[in-house]
């Protein structure tokens, strides 16, 4: 195979339908830690948070109860595989959609959470998250519009317009609210303040490894100087 | 294999010899005699043949593995590195899993100094990975993520660092906020004992010194690579210590900052290195 993409020679592509994976040292590497991530979070149990108990020398524990293990675990599971999907999917609406779904399932992960500080950190997230859909698919319609496709494979050979460049400054700002990154981060940040550090990492995982990702998209995307 | 062997020797041994420097650096500027250079990497060893207790609390196996996770990635980057000469945004992506990494060896344990170091780390990513991303900017004037291509770029057309100046320096806060005791290091300040560290003994304390000796070295390798090109081991040795002992003078003569003043800074340093690098390649 013959198709180098940002330096890299693609490994291969596995077509499903209208979902064409495509397989690069990157994407593969991202995506292999992705699964090896999961799979962790999957046999792991959560830890018991030691907090200082107010007005008195005594420390509290806090922990996480069964019920709430089983429905965040699931979600951190849902949340891992959408994470590996983002990562080698060759396609750039099933990349948003991808996207999507790692912030719905972020939100799930703490809202089962009996804690009110992290709830309204999760609420206010959720409310950035949606409000970025609107430039996230924007940002796509832009570029598939200008570019007349969103496969990656395609547009990796066409020359960069303004139109391509505009949507994918708006691509990138819904990715950023999407994954609650700067200037996003400061309500997100406080979501970690609970326990369930096995859950929490899927939710760090998510965001840093789209926000590389999306990096690599924009450069197929707009080409050099 | 054994190149790959070779080269983590020497990244964890550099890199654990360059933080003892770095500490001797420290200790001579404040009128202290410091210890030894090669103290970190007693350390290293002494933990590795320590005894190991888990805390009660942590979260099992995932305290454990996170560490050797950590231990992994780091030499991922070495193969890529060094080794390979490969992608620079696969090293971007090393550079992100170390962050998750780091955020969720503070969680695990269940301690509260872990924790605070936890909720820093993730504040911190915000920061550091645009501060990485500028590395994006070799990608305009380079046309290539491929580190091997980019240090034919620089044998042709001379070092980058002459070009597009600002990215090395946003480099190089990066770079700095890696360094123990920076005005940057909010995840480990000692107001929350040894951060994410805190709750990390015997072995698994070992995996996390040696893991941070071959991240130290892979940074300054990167740096040294994409912003001055291909050197001999002599030149790379060279580079690493001149740029260490800059880190020393800066470290010991600042405080760390405040995890809010600390982020405002990174990232207003690489909105800076983004525009102007941009309107300096335009």
């Amino acid at each position: 195979m013959d198709i180098t993409i940002l330096g890299q020679q693609l490994l291969g592509y596995i077509p499903l339908g209208d979902i064409v994976l495509y397989l690069a040292p990157l994407n593969l590497f991202m995506f292999a830690s992705t699964l090896a991530f999961t799979t962790i979070i999957a046999i792991s149990k959560t830890e018991t948070q030691v907090e200082a108990d107010f007005g008195t020398l005594k420390d509290k524990e806090v922990k996480v109860d069964q019920k709430e293990f089983k429905i965040r675990r699931f979600l951190a599971i849902v949340c891992g595989l959408a994470t590996a999907g983002a990562m080698i999917t060759g396609d750039l609406f099933n990349f948003i959609l991808f996207v999507c779904l790692i912030g719905i399932v972020n939100i799930g992960i703490v809202a089962a959470v009996k804690q009110v500080d992290v709830l309204d950190a999760a609420f206010q997230y959720g409310l950035v998250a949606m409000i970025a859909v609107l430039p996230l698919f924007g940002g796509a319609a832009m570029i598939l519009a200008s570019a007349g496709t969103i496969s990656l494979l395609e547009i990796v050979n066409i020359p960069t317009t303004f139109m391509m460049l505009f949507g994918s400054l708006l691509l990138f700002i819904g990715v950023a609210g999407e994954t609650g990154v700067a200037p996003f981060y400061a309500t997100k940040a406080e979501m970690f303040r609970t326990p369930g550090s096995p859950f929490l990492l899927i939710i760090h995982l998510s965001s840093l490894l789209v926000i590389v990702r999306v990096i690599e998209i924009l450069l197929i995307i707009n080409k050099p100087f | 294999m054994a190149n790959i062997l070779l080269n983590v020797l020497i990244a964890f041994l550099v890199g654990s010899v360059l933080f003892g420097l770095q500490r001797k650096i420290m200790a001579r500027i404040q009128m202290r005699p410091g210890p030894p250079v090669i103290q970190h990497l007693l350390h290293t060893f002494k933990f590795f043949v320590k005894e190991s207790s888990f805390p009660k609390t942590a979260a099992m196996p995932f305290y454990i593995a996170i560490t050797a996770m950590l231990c992994v990635i780091w030499v991922s980057a070495v193969i890529v590195g060094p080794v390979t000469q490969g992608s620079l945004l696969l090293i971007f992506a090393i550079y992100a899993l170390h962050k998750i990494v780091e955020h969720n060896a503070g969680s695990s344990s269940g301690s509260p100094y872990g924790k605070l170091s936890c909720v820093r780390a993730v504040f911190s990513a915000a920061a550091e990975v645009p501060l990485f991303a500028v590395l994006i900017i070799i990608y305009f004037k380079t046309g290539t993520m491929d580190l091997s291509q980019i240090i034919s770029f620089q044998t042709a057309n001379g070092p980058l660092i002459y070009s597009i100046p600002l990215a090395a320096a946003m480099f190089f806060v990066l770079i700095l906020s890696k360094a123990p005791y920076s005005p940057f290091a909010i995840t480990k300040g000692k107001d929350i004992i040894s951060g994410y560290e805190t709750e990390h003994f015997g072995l698994l304390r070992g995996y996390l010194m040696m893991s941070e000796s071959i991240a130290w070295y892979m940074l300054l390798w990167v740096f040294l690579t994409v912003f001055i090109g291909g050197l001999n081991p002599l030149l790379y040795l060279l580079g690493m210590v001149t740029l260490s002992t800059i880190v020393a003078f800066i470290n010991a003569t600042t405080p760390i900052l405040n995890p809010n003043h600390s982020i405002m800074m990174q990232v207003s340093f690489a909105i800076i290195g983004v525009v102007g690098s941009l309107i300096l390649l335009l």
